[in-house]
């Protein structure tokens, strides 16, 4: 009768929560610019680096700020399939996943509280 | 006194686990990717099986999974008519290349600038990834699905399995076949081993090894059971493979003489692969589980501990494996 082989402890599984790729690993850390190389190529430039991050950096605290914004006014979303609805926004998720609204207006009824796939919106417009 | 393997567990996967692949050995270790057709391939660290992520973006089964050689690319192939490039350390989709069919396989070059596809519309397909809304280079000849195709000879030639009961051996530039093994039964794996160019085919329940530049057989080895898939360690010492009856078999590669069998899994055994450093062999079965086991069993290495004698007499002899502590992993 053989003993089986002693184990540390299982083998993490994933994280509910989140698509992980902790960008606080060691290999994140020192890997990162590689992360907005894809528009530059390789060979990348530090200036030209910077200045693309900068852009970055504005054209995504424009959007986070477009999302709280949002929150509690009608939004229309255009989405696939030719749908368009309506609703309130209320928020969305860390990775712009989900967006969930209340009173969404569909063709068939309103729906009190929902959550719409962002990969299935086109383009969403509310007035300021 | 021999000891009894523990395969590590790796769950997270919904459905069966397709293809897996190894990345080289890099600076943090060496990772694993899976396929799984729940459509969500994920990153693992290569020597404990920990979770690093999920490539989210797939809207159908994954059938093949690759990293490049640093590990800082992904590629995954899909039913959903997609074939995607991945950056394997943010997890972002970087490249959507979109096919007329299933894709089924994907590899890189050695210098990650080329992606090679293949799938069911029977078209092996070259990507510049420098280069990436430019038409690809195409070549075209096998009459069936293409299961799996190959950069190999330094990523001058292409190998190709597919359902048409064929093996062939392309050149990149030319695009013209070079060779062509026909076999009774469709190819169900194909393994190409750069060091020492050796080729590993499964097929029925044998697992036969040729050589990769001329195509001529060195040898093959009839399993109990229909093999899916085989693996030949990186030393060619030892070759591992698994199918139908859920073990894992390992073999001595030199005598070809079965010297353990495993059970394990709760399902076929569709992908088996070595690690970079041998330490392991990792396999995907259509229980939706990886499971990792080791090659020198008994030996300290990533999550296995060597217990001296004295200490087995100790509680630790059946600290194993028992109902995981962690409630959070969930299938």
């Amino acid at each position: 009768m053989r003993n089986p082989v002693s184990v540390l402890r299982l083998p993490r599984g994933p994280d509910p929560n989140s698509r992980g790729f902790d960008p606080n690993s060691p290999r994140f850390l020192a890997l990162c610019p590689t992360s907005i190389s894809s528009s530059t190529g390789s060979g990348s430039d530090p200036v030209q680096m910077g200045e693309e991050q900068c852009a970055r950096s504005a054209l995504r605290e424009g959007f986070l700020r477009a999302l709280v914004a949002m929150t509690n006014k009608p939004v229309q979303f255009d989405m696939y399939e030719r749908v368009k609805v309506h609703a309130t926004f209320g928020s969305s998720d860390i990775d712009v996943l989900n967006f969930q609204v209340s009173d969404l207006h569909t063709p068939i009824g309103v729906q009190k509280e929902a959550l719409l796939r962002c990969q299935d919106v086109i383009l969403y417009s509310f007035d300021l | 006194m021999a000891m009894r393997q523990t395969p590590l567990t790796c769950s997270g996967h919904t459905r069966p686990v397709v293809d897996l692949a190894f990345s080289g050995i890099t600076p943090y270790g060496y990772f694993l990717i899976s396929a799984c057709k729940d459509g969500k391939p994920m990153l693992r660290q290569g020597d404990t099986g920990d979770w690093i992520g999920t490539f989210l973006g797939h809207k159908g089964a994954v059938w093949g999974a690759t990293l490049n050689k640093d590990a800082t690319k992904a590629a995954t192939a899909a039913a959903d008519f997609t074939a995607k490039v991945w950056d394997a350390v943010t997890g972002d989709e970087v490249l959507t290349l979109a096919h007329k069919h299933i894709v089924k396989s994907v590899n890189f070059t050695q210098d990650s600038s080329c992606l090679l596809t293949g799938g069911n519309d029977k078209t092996i397909r070259i990507y510049d990834l420098n280069k990436p809304e430019a038409e690809p280079q195409e070549i075209t000849g096998h009459t069936s699905a293409i299961k799996k195709a190959l950069w190999c000879n330094n990523d001058t030639q292409i190998l190709s399995a597919a359902d048409d009961k064929t093996v062939r051996l392309w050149d990149r530039n030319s695009t013209a076949v070079v060779k062509h093994l026909s076999f009774d039964m469709s190819v169900s794996s194909m393994e190409y081993i750069p060091d020492g160019e050796v080729l590993v085919i499964t097929y029925g329940k044998t697992i036969a090894f040729y050589n990769a530049l001329s195509l001529d057989m060195i040898k093959t080895v009839d399993a109990p059971a229909s093999i899916h898939t085989a693996s030949l360690h990186p030393d060619k010492d030892f070759f591992v493979a698994g199918g139908d009856d859920f073990k894992l078999y390992k073999y001595d590669y030199g005598t070809k003489e079965e010297l353990e069998s495993y059970k394990g899994h709760f399902g076929p055994v569709h992908c088996v692969r070595f690690s970079p450093d041998g330490e392991l062999y990792a396999s995907g079965s259509e229980d939706g589980t990886l499971r990792l086991w080791q090659t020198e069993v008994g030996k300290t290495y990533g999550l296995w501990k060597c217990v001296l004698p004295e200490e087995l007499v100790s509680e630790n002899s059946d600290t194993i494996y028992c109902t995981p502590a962690a409630p959070e992993i969930k299938a």
